[in-house]
């Protein structure tokens, strides 16, 4: 494999700093700007961002490092920012909020230091100038206190994300809206990247954990993890984190099309949402009481990843959108070439 | 299928033609391939095409390699001294990966090259000199010799005995589930030349023809009908004892190092495959759509699925294929590669036979024949070349290092 920017050498010693912050629940973006992250990701952004999200998986962190992925490929599309943004999340997959109504979505925190929302919502044809726009997203910008006075924290299956939802924002105090044009499929694509990566480092964490419990847990005087049936479920969980990250290696081959890579994006999210799926079937069933307890640090891997499926588009609702395009005969690209 | 033979290469693709070129510049080859395939007209008898058997389409794809030869294309990846062009086992990927995308079948005997080519040309380079030549025109085909009546799993328990006389070794036993054994010129065997209890150690490995004295072939129809696979019986075969494939003793390092392949290229090679028989599908599916046909319900997810599965196996199987062309040892690590292409093969044909419904059970043409035999043959997939189980039992012990399983 070549890797033109980060050494083995060098990606360890980053990988170990981050995980050091990380574990002490440190100011992570202040962190960065020490590592001088800005050059890594520019010298190599495929093993940086795969190094960070990973990292930020496995530590089980919550931050707005996502929204810095995502507003990067917007940025070009939106005008100079008069402070610090944050970014709102569609609710459903990668569909911009409806323009007409309340706005709704998630935030990947709380908006303290925010200056301005960025919002994708659904192009209007009324605001397409070009039909050919039309269908596509338009960027917006809303004040940060207008949509904080909308927000509430997610009190749901993932407690410790720091999630907040957005309803009812009032979408007519947002500024003038920019077409997106493929900036907005640019930065699904690379969000969906770095949260491939992400679950590929709670998968990592969830499933050293299984094996680690069932290799100590003794029952009819062995280890548990002498038993086939456990051995199988793990190797097929090894399985499953393994073709989640050579598919992610692929998918950023892509990531300097015009488009930003969507297609192998796409699939890698797909991947993704499956890999955490089959990962934390196994380890909840293999780890047994334990794996259902609050005393055990599994339910927490359970909880963040079926989150980071959630967004941008979960497993379950990837694979049918791309079945129905696959349907109407949308090209069987082969992706991968040697 | 359509047929593409209108236009011919453009003026950058067709001026590459220098074999040594082609051998070291792989987007060069990958270049030509493409316009070759996309151009050449003897090979559209090859598109689409039906069998009414197993030992006929065999015998037709050897002739399409026969074709494929003598353009030079499935000649790169093998030494010039075996009848080859030079190149590596890229070459081999991407000459798989471009016939499927242009609508072609494999070669089915590339199946077992991929298995037995590679050890053979490292441990015997002079039986691969006598002898690929041949099967890189489709002449000639060989069959592996590994299961056992009381050996499948437990591959290191196998009988089939070589007793050593002069110059020579003599063959007694049987092999059982050989591919392509019903039609294949030689086999491959893996034989007992140690004590019956020297397990793995008392192995050697040993090329003889399939039509020396002494040797019986039985073919073994699948539940398809079709005779896929065969038992081989040995009555006192007598075998140069120059035929052996590696040293005596050492068979089982050779069946390890044939794995490397058997697990990475085949997962390669089937993905291509399983690529060209979805677009099928997908197209067979839209013109029952438009004729009224209702798909059942999750089609469109499943069909997705299916979709991503063959890219996540291109992607990890490309990744592997880079690496053995590198030189890499590729370790327990391949059984990854082997889960991943059993799951593919399974959730593939089980979609087809879904997908076609009432016509995949009740009908009689050519088309949906050959999505039964596949469907049969699909589920060999987690079976052969070490079963589902044997594979997450290597990822249990050697890759996740957990505590062995009690015995």
């Amino acid at each position: 494999m070549t890797t033109p920017g980060l050494d083995d050498a060098t990606a360890e010693l980053l990988a170990g700093s981050l995980r050091e912050v990380l574990a002490e629940g440190g100011d992570l973006a202040a962190a960065l700007a020490e590592l001088g992250w800005a050059e890594v990701l520019a010298d190599d952004p495929a093993r940086a961002t795969t190094l960070l999200f990973a990292e930020h998986g496995r530590a089980l962190a919550h931050s707005r490092v996502l929204d810095d992925v995502l507003l990067a490929e917007l940025a070009g599309a939106l005008p100079a920012a008069t402070g610090p943004r944050a970014l709102l999340y569609p609710l459903h997959s990668d569909q911009p909020a409806d323009p007409r109504g309340p706005l709704t979505g998630l935030l990947l925190g709380g908006l303290d230091g925010i200056t301005e929302v960025v919002v994708p919502t659904a192009l209007d044809a009324a605001d397409a100038g070009d039909p050919a726009d039309a269908g596509g997203a338009t960027l917006r910008i809303l004040p940060a206190e207008l949509v904080a006075a909308a927000t509430q924290p997610v009190r749901g299956f993932d407690t410790a994300a720091g999630w907040l939802t957005v309803s009812a924002a009032p979408a007519g105090a947002a500024g003038p809206a920019t077409p997106a044009g493929e900036a907005w499929t640019r930065a699904v694509a690379a969000g969906r990247r770095a949260l491939a990566a992400e679950i590929i480092g709670a998968c990592e964490a969830a499933l050293a954990i299984a094996v680690a419990h069932t290799s100590a847990r003794v029952q009819y005087g062995r280890s548990i993890a002498t038993f086939q049936a456990v051995r199988h479920r793990l190797a097929e969980a090894h399985v499953a984190v393994e073709s989640l990250r050579s598919e992610l290696t692929v998918a950023w081959g892509s990531a300097g099309q015009a488009d930003g890579g969507a297609w192998a994006a796409r699939l890698v999210k797909l991947r993704a949402g499956f890999a955490q799926a089959e990962v934390m079937r196994h380890a909840v069933q293999v780890c047994g009481a334990m794996g259902l307890s609050l005393e055990s640090e599994l339910h927490r891997f359970v909880a963040r990843t079926a989150a980071l499926d959630l967004l941008l588009g979960d497993y379950h609702t990837l694979a049918e959108q791309l079945g129905t395009e696959l349907l109407a005969g949308a090209e069987l690209e082969p992706v991968v070439a040697i | 299928m359509t047929t593409t033979t209108a236009s011919g290469p453009t003026a950058t693709e067709a001026a590459v033609t220098d074999p040594a070129v082609l051998r070291d510049d792989l987007d060069a080859y990958a270049r030509g391939l493409r316009a070759w395939l996309a151009s050449e007209p003897a090979l559209d008898r090859w598109r689409g095409r039906h069998y009414p058997n197993t030992e006929e389409r065999i015998a037709d794809h050897g002739l399409l390699m026969g074709v494929l030869f003598r353009a030079g294309w499935n000649r790169y990846g093998w030494p010039e001294s075996a009848g080859g062009l030079g190149g590596d086992e890229r070459h081999r990927a991407v000459l798989y990966d471009g016939l499927a995308a242009a609508g072609l079948p494999i070669p089915a005997p590339h199946l077992m090259l991929e298995t037995l080519g590679p050890p053979v040309v490292h441990f015997a380079p002079e039986l691969a000199a006598a002898y690929l030549p041949a099967y890189l025109r489709g002449e000639q085909w060989w069959g592996q010799g590994f299961s056992e009546p009381e050996a499948g799993s437990d591959l290191a328990s196998l009988r089939c005995r070589a007793r050593r006389e002069g110059d020579t070794y003599v063959l007694s036993g049987s092999k059982l589930w050989t591919s392509h054994g019903a039609t294949s010129s030689r086999l491959v065997c893996l034989v007992r030349t140690g004590t019956p209890e020297s397990r793995h150690r008392g192995l050697s490995m040993i090329m003889l023809d399939a039509d020396a004295p002494g040797v019986t072939i039985r073919p073994i129809a699948l539940a398809s009908g079709e005779n896929e696979l065969a038992e081989v019986f040995f009555d006192d075969v007598v075998v140069p004892a120059s035929n052996l494939v590696g040293e005596e003793g050492k068979g089982w390092a050779v069946a390890m190092y044939l794995l490397q392949w058997e697990r990475a290229m085949y997962a390669w090679l089937s993905a291509a495959d399983a690529l060209r028989r979805l677009r099928d599908l997908r197209g067979q599916v839209a013109t029952r759509l438009a004729a009224g046909a209702r798909l059942p319900d999750g089609s469109a997810a499943r069909l997705g699925a299916v979709y991503e599965q063959i890219i996540a196996l291109r992607a990890r199987s490309a990744a592997t294929v880079r690496r053995l062309a590198a030189g890499d040892t590729v370790g327990p690590e391949a059984s990854v590669d082997k889960v991943l292409l059993a799951t593919v093969e399974i959730s593939l044909f089980d979609l087809a036979r879904d997908l076609l419904g009432t016509e995949f059970v009740l009908g009689a043409t050519d088309e949906v024949r050959a999505w039964r035999n596949e469907w049969w043959f699909s589920r060999s997939a987690t079976i052969l070349g070490g079963s589902a189980e044997v594979q997450r039992t290597i990822i249990a012990d050697h890759v996740l290092g957990l505590p062995k399983e009690a015995k």
